[in-house]
């Protein structure tokens, strides 16, 4: 029996979402489909025989890695399925969180949809068509960031804008990329193309001054689905966007290129770090702090001649556990108090000990504190940077600092008591429900960053998809 | 640039500024429908009819999907704005205007030689209008007729640059994922509405 791989890991999850959204009320059952699904894949895509072969008694399942629509071809290599089983299993851990009640019924099919597009999307050939299954990725995204019982806020809509307005400047970038590969170096038309294309990754990154949306959903929108968006495009996005540099030598070898990206790199950093060193709202601060992470994707993608390639695709599992620790503990917070300000969150940790541990680790293990899950990667980047010049490695620094910053205040509101409350002892309120995925996460974010090689450097035969980039 | 292009692009003028100039669901629709009309004959300037047909349908169906959804809507009634914000937004579309005539050609001889002006300017036309809507205004419905606007622009460009049937299902499919984004956006908030009136009304 002949199978395909793009069947298995784009179209069946999209037929299990369907299913989950026509019961989208019934919670429990859209967990354990989605859970089961994300982790099924993960786990196909994780362990796949290389000879695309399985046998099962007497049943012989062989796989083919491609699938022919309309004229053109999606492909599911075996090169790629690290990548794939790592953003599977991301989902299946998002769909764990997604059990909580207060998380809208409509992210868990739209989770699985919007995996699957970005699975299609790093597979289609020609690879610019990859837009198009993005677009309609961030469209399905929209039920999540603004489910229907809440208001149409201006961030979504700035959000659907601005990544909208990419689509069209990556396909005219990849129509402009075919005529430009036999033209002088020195030609205008290269400088264009390349402007048009960094606009559009730019749009899609929301790299500085196209942010302005991160801010406002991270404000407005459940903090879970959030955590869950600026974790995955940005990941799925700087993936796609080595394509680019695979296949284009005039890329490949354009310095200016990659100091372009140092530099639009360490500015999302420092003003990442700047923003959210005195944000009072913590929700805004995770927008900011997702900021700053970008940031540090597109260095290391211009630091590729250091070994940055590599810590790119090493930074992809740490921003999935701490995006996600992150996420959790912040709806679980909301669901527990009126603001989200600093000072309404005075006394919290004596109430609520085990979250406010977990949102505390999420940051520092964000910033790069040692010991926590990206601290290998950071430091690794911080001295490739250093390498580069004094200054970048400053600023990467000075960058760094201001999560840091923010976290050491809401640790001092987090403890100190709140003079209104009559009680302001310690005590430990949380139910095992609430604590028990919160310490393993927290102990996913110590193992990370203890032993890195062994948990973040499969990741990297990622690259073995990419052959000029290896 | 023979009188039917003339027409299409005079079509793709006057629909763009009546969008950028009035906020009213039932105009901007009607303009909305005239506009992909239009868009339909310059990308029949570049594809076959059998082809570029699929842009005029599509087009319709997603103007069809967000005005049969206002009239649903409980709150028909579009405020009266003053006349000073209507002769703002008309000047900024002027600008615009101007704005494309002035760079169309220089565009056409730098980027886009083997592409016929009309196609430019009409592209740029509906890319610039969109631009300014989606700057002056925070209306879930004028946003996504904006960004229908600007996909269109960007359509008539692309048709003379590229064909493929993959690329235009997948556009098909972006158009009415966004038009059906809209409606969501529409529905949401008219029930936030009726929630909110049956709520005082108590």
């Amino acid at each position: 029996m002949t199978l395909n791989t793009p069947i298995l890991w784009v179209f069946l999850p999209l037929v299990i979402s369907l299913i989950t959204g026509i019961f989208h009320r019934r919670r429990i059952f859209g967990v354990i489909a989605t859970c089961t699904t994300g982790f099924g894949l993960g786990t196909l895509a994780a362990f796949f025989p290389e000879d695309m072969v399985i046998s099962i008694g007497p049943l012989t399942l062989t796989f083919v890695e491609s699938l022919a629509i309309l004229g053109r071809q999606i492909i599911i290599s075996y090169q790629i399925l690290p990548f794939i089983a790592f953003i599977y299993f991301a989902t299946g851990l998002w769909a764990v969180g997604s059990a909580r009640p207060s998380v809208p019924g409509s992210f868990r099919p739209t989770s699985l949809v919007v995996t699957a597009l970005l699975t299609a999307a790093l597979g289609v050939e020609p690879f610019l068509y990859a837009a198009l299954f993005i677009q309609a990725a961030i469209l399905f995204s929209i039920p999540m960031l603004s489910p229907l019982q809440s208001k149409t806020h201006p961030g979504i809509l700035r959000f659907l804008s601005l990544q909208t307005l990419a689509m069209p400047f990556i396909l005219l970038a990849g129509w402009l990329l075919s005529g430009v590969e036999t033209l002088p170096p020195d030609s205008p038309l290269i400088v264009q193309t390349m402007i048009i294309l960094g606009l559009g990754f730019g749009l899609w990154l929301a790299v500085f001054p196209f942010h302005s949306w991160v801010p406002m959903v991270s404000e407005k929108a459940h903090p879970l689905p959030v955590s869950f968006v600026l974790f995955i495009f940005p990941t799925a996005i700087a993936l796609f966007s080595l394509n680019f540099l695979d296949r284009y030598t005039f890329l490949r070898t354009s310095q200016g290129l990659y100091q372009s990206l140092r530099a639009i790199g360490v500015l999302m950093i420092v003003l990442g770090g700047l923003w959210v060193a005195y944000q009072e709202n913590i929700k805004r601060a995770f927008g900011f702090s997702a900021l700053a992470e970008t940031g540090f994707l597109l260095l290391a993608i211009g630091l590729s001649d250091q070994m940055g390639l590599s810590w790119l695709l090493m930074l992809f599992p740490t921003h999935a556990i701490n995006f996600w620790l992150w996420g959790f503990t912040l709806s679980l917070i909301e669901t527990r108090t009126d603001t989200l300000s600093m000072r309404g969150l005075q006394g919290f940790a004596r109430r609520y000990p085990i979250i406010s541990s977990g949102l505390l680790i999420a940051q520092l293990s964000v910033a790069g504190l040692p010991l926590f899950a990206a601290f290998p990667i950071k430091i690794a980047l911080l001295s490739a940077g250093f390498n580069v010049s004094a200054g970048l490695g400053t600023w990467i620094f000075i960058g760094s600092l201001g999560l840091f910053f923010f976290t050491v205040r809401l640790l001092n509101d987090l403890v100190t008591p709140d003079n209104e409350l009559t009680t302001s002892g310690w005590s430990l309120t949380e139910k095992s429900s609430v604590y028990l995925p919160i310490l393993l996460a927290i102990l996913a974010v110590i193992i990370m960053g203890l032993f890195p090689h062994v948990i973040l450097t499969n990741i990297t035969d990622t690259l073995t998809t990419f052959n000029q980039l290896q | 640039m023979d009188a039917l292009s003339t027409l299409a692009f005079s079509l793709i003028v006057i629909t763009a500024m009546v969008i950028l100039i009035f906020r009213d669901w039932r105009i901007n629709t009607a303009a909305l429908t005239l506009q992909y009309l239009a868009v339909f004959y310059l990308v029949t300037l570049s594809w076959p009819i059998g082809l570029a047909i699929v842009k005029l349908i599509v087009g319709w169906m997603a103007t069809a999907a967000i005005g049969l959804t206002c009239l649903r809507q409980m709150d028909v009634d579009t405020p009266i704005e003053p006349t000073s914000s209507l002769f703002f937004r008309g000047l900024a579309g002027l600008m615009v205007i101007l704005v494309i005539f002035v760079i169309s050609s220089t565009l056409q001889e730098t980027v886009f030689p083997n592409v016929d002006l009309v196609i430019i300017r009409s592209g740029l036309m509906l890319v610039g209008m969109a631009l300014m809507q989606l700057g002056t205004n925070a209306l879930p419905f004028l946003t996504i007729m904006s960004l229908l606007s600007f996909l269109a622009g960007f359509e008539v460009i692309h048709a003379a640059l590229e064909r493929s049937t993959l690329l235009i299902g997948l556009m098909a499919s972006v158009n009415l994922g966004l038009a059906l984004v809209g409606v969501y956006f529409i529905m949401k908030n008219n029930e936030r509405n009726v929630v909110q009136k049956e709520e005082e009304n108590k």
